[in-house]
């Protein structure tokens, strides 16, 4: 771990320098560029909007205007966006670079790491859109009180707000980042192993991300009486850590932070641990 | 190609040596598993299902400082594993590995390009990932600019070049990392005449500043040329090191050998070739002698040789003529002579059936240069107002010439006198060479 750290230290412009190649890679080459990064999560923002809100209907409480739902599902989309980006990519990672890997004395642990560095600089691009809508339906032109009754079990009504509580953005930043780079970490040596990993973590995110309350209200799944669901998903707790601070200016609950923060730490742990010592055979692996 | 390994190593115990590279008892062995699963299984439970292969077995090696060193060996040899090895991108089984100084190998040159990108960015991606500083990069950078020679090309996508451009490109940034050991695997045999040559001098400006070089190649005129020592490897050994002349011989000996065995092999089942005529008199043999009178399929350029036909004749005949024909193995017809068209003719008339014997045909010295050639053999019946066949066999033998000087180029050598006049201030001079 120490090992692992002073290593990034030495190689930090060589991160940086993957993450500006990997920034603009992504838009090289396509005359719109930089644009794309906005208009992805927008479209799909549209889509999931429509399917989850004018469709099925999910809201997560009668009180709540039509803005607000949307924007709740949009804040769990850019967010979980971009850690499963960070996971997936990560998986992969080694066996793409293996040219790299194979012929020069490089060091791979920067991999996942500026792959989680080069999602998170998209995510912002998502959150800054997030908080422009903040902006202005929490007080340019502010959402109308609720007029109806709630009913009984339901989420209290909140308005739109900033808080205080946005000093805690970093923290989330960081908490998702190491998160993200322990599995990342984990799955990338893993895969070397069994390639098999690459296409299971497809499959696995994406049952891992509708079993997160991204599109529907955590109170539906409490209702259903499958609240071991969430208990068991960290990134239930950090997305409505997030939701919490971004939207509502409201303190998360610390419970569910520190909990987080426990996983991730742990996750961090044991993947980097497994990756350093499986590194030195990367080269016979690839 | 290139990529650069960089890495400087801790500066304990390899500093108290003197060598550049020092490797004792060193073997790299791969395990080879049925499933990739297998090694995970392996590796938590220690279940041993693998079969080992040993690219590289007990290596030891002791490299001065500022020494130039060859690698050689046929395909397959281990030469590329024991690179590896030496530049710390794969970790020994057994043994060590100490290297003194900055190292720069030349294992794949452009590894790590991104297409979409253009030459300019790629020079400081890559010089970033073979451990160049910020200011080494902006220092260097016009001067790899301008060896690469691309002009225009620089600031458009690497994905356009064409692949000698990439290489260029590869090269450039590889050769600007200033190290002290230099480790290049055959990445010299690329490029256009111009631009190899550029590289020979770059590897001779390291050379005279007394920096160490390492290098694999299959080109023995640049081994002798360039290569104090020279290490010869079979199948993952060091079979035997020492000066570059001793060793490179041993190595052609062994081409030889090797290649005398491959196409005797490929002689005994050349009979899908056609034959032809009336079969009054038969070839029924041909062979090749070098210059100890052994049969051989591999020649060298310049030593005494001569083929030899064996002949029976199972009906009488006239007047047969026996000639031969070398031809280059791309079908170009090299030379044709017989026993009759001669300054001095040879006249062997009414043969009897039952007769048998030999032609021998001798040269003091082969004149042709390496590569690869076959005969045919001509056996025609002249009594009459035009040749007819008697036993036309075409491609009856296959042969390999050797050329371990490599002086000339094509195909014959021809024994040139060559004379080169001076003249200028202090007078004329001239110098004069045979051959």
């Amino acid at each position: 771990m120490f090992e692992l750290v002073s290593s990034l230290r030495r190689h930090k412009h060589l991160v940086r320098d993957f993450v500006v190649r990997d920034l603009k890679g992504r838009y090289v080459g396509s005359t719109m560029g930089f644009f794309w990064s906005v208009l992805f999560p927008l479209v799909n923002l549209a889509i999931y909007a429509f399917v989850f809100r004018l469709v099925l209907k999910s809201r997560w409480s009668d009180q709540q205007p039509e803005e607000q739902t949307i924007l709740l599902m949009f804040a769990g989309i850019v967010i979980w966006s971009a850690f499963s980006e960070a996971v997936a990519r990560a998986t992969t990672t080694l066996v793409e670079n293996s040219n790299l890997i194979q012929k020069v004395v490089f060091p791979s642990e920067i991999l996942p790491v500026y792959l989680g560095i080069s999602s998170w600089v998209n995510m912002c691009i998502g959150l800054v859109f997030v908080l422009l809508a903040v902006t202005w339906y929490g007080y340019i032109d502010p959402l109308p009180a609720p007029t109806v009754p709630a009913r009984p079990g339901d989420p209290e009504y909140m308005p739109l707000a900033f808080g205080g509580s946005l000093v805690l953005l970093p923290v989330l930043f960081a908490l998702q980042y190491v998160f993200a780079l322990g599995l990342g970490y984990l799955l990338s040596a893993l895969n070397l192993f069994i390639r098999d990993v690459a296409h299971l973590i497809g499959v696995f995110l994406m049952v891992w991300m509708f079993a997160t309350p991204i599109f529907y209200p955590p109170v539906m799944v409490v209702r259903a009486h499958y609240e071991w669901v969430l208990d068991l998903n960290p990134m239930y707790w950090l997305i409505e850590a997030y939701r919490d601070v971004l939207l509502f200016g409201q303190w998360p609950a610390v419970g569910g932070l520190l909990r987080f923060a426990l996983v991730a730490a742990l996750a961090l742990l044991i993947g980097s641990s497994f990756f350093q010592k499986s590194k030195r055979r990367f080269p016979d692996l690839l | 190609m290139s990529t650069l390994a960089t890495k400087t190593p801790p500066a304990s115990g390899a500093a108290t040596r003197t060598s550049a590279i020092y490797a004792e008892n060193l073997s790299k062995c791969y395990r080879m598993y049925r499933k990739p699963s297998h090694r995970l299984w392996d590796m938590l439970f220690g279940l041993k299902t693998y079969q080992e292969f040993w690219a590289v077995r007990n290596v030891y090696l002791d490299i001065p400082h500022g020494s130039t060193v060859g690698i050689i060996g046929e395909n397959g040899a281990g030469k590329s594993s024991l690179l590896k090895l030496l530049t710390g991108v794969t970790t020994p089984t057994t043994g060590k590995v100490e290297v003194a100084g900055r190292v720069a190998s030349l294992l794949e040159l452009g590894a790590g390009f991104h297409p979409e990108f253009s030459g300019r960015e790629n020079i400081h991606l890559n010089c970033s990932i073979l451990g160049m500083t910020r200011e080494e990069i902006a220092e260097r950078f016009e001067s790899i600019v301008a060896f690469s020679e691309l002009g225009d090309f620089i600031d458009r996508p690497v994905k356009t070049y064409s692949s000698g451009m990439y290489v260029r490109l590869g090269f450039s940034v590889a050769a600007s990392v200033d190290p002290d050991i230099l480790i290049i695997d055959e990445a010299l045999s690329v490029g256009d005449e111009h631009f190899r040559g550029k590289c020979t001098n770059r590897l001779n400006e390291f050379r005279e500043r007394g920096k160490t070089i390492l290098f694999v190649s299959h080109d023995m005129g640049a081994v002798k040329s360039m290569c104090q020592w020279v290490v010869l490897m079979d199948r993952g050994e060091v079979l035997e090191q020492g000066t570059a002349e001793k060793v490179a011989d041993e190595y052609l000996k062994r081409a030889h050998a090797r290649g005398n065995e491959r196409l005797s092999a490929l002689n005994r089942g050349s009979s899908e070739y056609p034959r032809w005529g009336s079969g009054e008199v038969e070839v029924t043999g041909v062979e090749m002698v070098g210059p100890d009178g052994v049969a051989s399929h591999v020649l060298r350029t310049g030593e005494p040789f001569s083929i030899r036909l064996r002949w029976k004749a199972n009906q009488a005949s006239k007047n047969p003529v026996f000639g031969v024909g070398i031809y280059r193995s791309d079908g170009t017809y090299v030379n044709g002579s017989n026993h009759h068209w001669r300054d001095q003719p040879l006249e062997v008339l009414d043969v009897q059936a039952g007769e048998e014997g030999e032609v021998l045909i001798s040269t003091d010295q082969l004149a042709l240069l390496q590569g690869q050639y076959y005969l045919t053999t001509f056996l025609y019946d002249h009594s009459k107002a035009a040749p007819t066949a008697i036993d036309h066999r075409e491609h009856v033998l296959t042969f390999e010439v050797l050329d371990p000087k490599r002086h000339q180029h094509g195909m014959l050598r021809l024994n040139s006198r060559w004379r080169v006049t001076r003249r200028g201030p202090s007078g004329e001079r001239n110098g004069e060479s045979l051959a």
